[in-house]
């Protein structure tokens, strides 16, 4: 059950946040140029050594990513045909709910994550507030929301099949 | 809190807790909880646990104090 897709789905998610906030760190330190005149219109983006670096680095990892991401769901569509994943299902992909059991697990899982949300957006906001952040700050900000989000959702689901394994 | 008889009867009638959800129409998890007390059933699901051990609802499952 643990190597279930659905029960996976957290990390795949937070590493794409980890990227994606390396990503930010990258595109936020560029110096960027907009020419807009009568006879020309061009945008050009200048990278600094270390933020090029990140920026391609996180880059390529998240396509090779990817592509091993749409082999996993190919595979668990496979396996399950009963419970085929989609990305475009509004749904979210982890929630387990092949029967009541497992519907309590993602319900107590969600509940702690909603508990988490009414605490930390209202402080990040105010924090937002208060604080003249730089704009990489801010983007760091709500990833780090994004992830405790998805660490908490798993670790939750972990404890309940850890405690089932034994 | 809820009691249950689960454990004891799935092991005095043979079953695996794969079995027995699969009889029932549950995973394997799902029959965990439940012997752990750590999960609810609903009345269905009690009704069909109870089914298979042949016995009655409230001889399966009670709460506490009450046996």
């Amino acid at each position: 059950m643990k190597k279930d897709f659905r029960v996976q789905y957290p990390l795949w998610q937070m590493t794409f946040i980890v990227l994606f906030g390396i990503m930010a760190f990258g595109l936020t330190g560029a110096s960027t140029e907009l020419i807009h005149t009568e006879n020309e219109l061009s945008y050009s983006m200048e990278l600094a050594k270390i933020e090029s670096f990140s920026v391609l680095g996180a880059t390529i990892i998240t396509f090779v990513l990817v592509i091993i991401f749409f082999i996993k769901i190919s595979k668990h569509n496979k396996q399950h045909p009963s419970q085929k994943l989609s990305i475009w299902q509004i749904r979210p992909i982890e929630y387990l709910e092949q029967d009541e059991g497992m519907t309590h697990i993602t319900r107590r899982a969600s509940q702690k994550v909603y508990t988490f949300f009414v605490w930390a957006l209202p402080f990040l906001a105010v924090l937002f507030m208060i604080f003249e952040l730089p704009r990489l700050w801010m983007i760091l900000g709500i990833l780090f929301l994004a992830l405790m989000q998805y660490l908490l959702y798993y670790l939750e689901v972990r404890k309940h099949l850890k405690e089932d394994d034994e | 809190m809820l009691h249950n008889r689960v454990k004891e009867l799935r092991a005095r009638f043979g079953f695996s807790q794969g079995e027995l959800g699969q009889r029932v129409g549950v995973t394997r998890q799902t029959i965990g909880f439940i012997e752990k007390g750590e999960f609810s059933p609903s009345i269905t699901l009690a009704l069909k646990l109870a089914r298979e051990f042949e016995i009655k609802v409230d001889e399966l499952f009670w709460l506490e104090g009450e046996k």
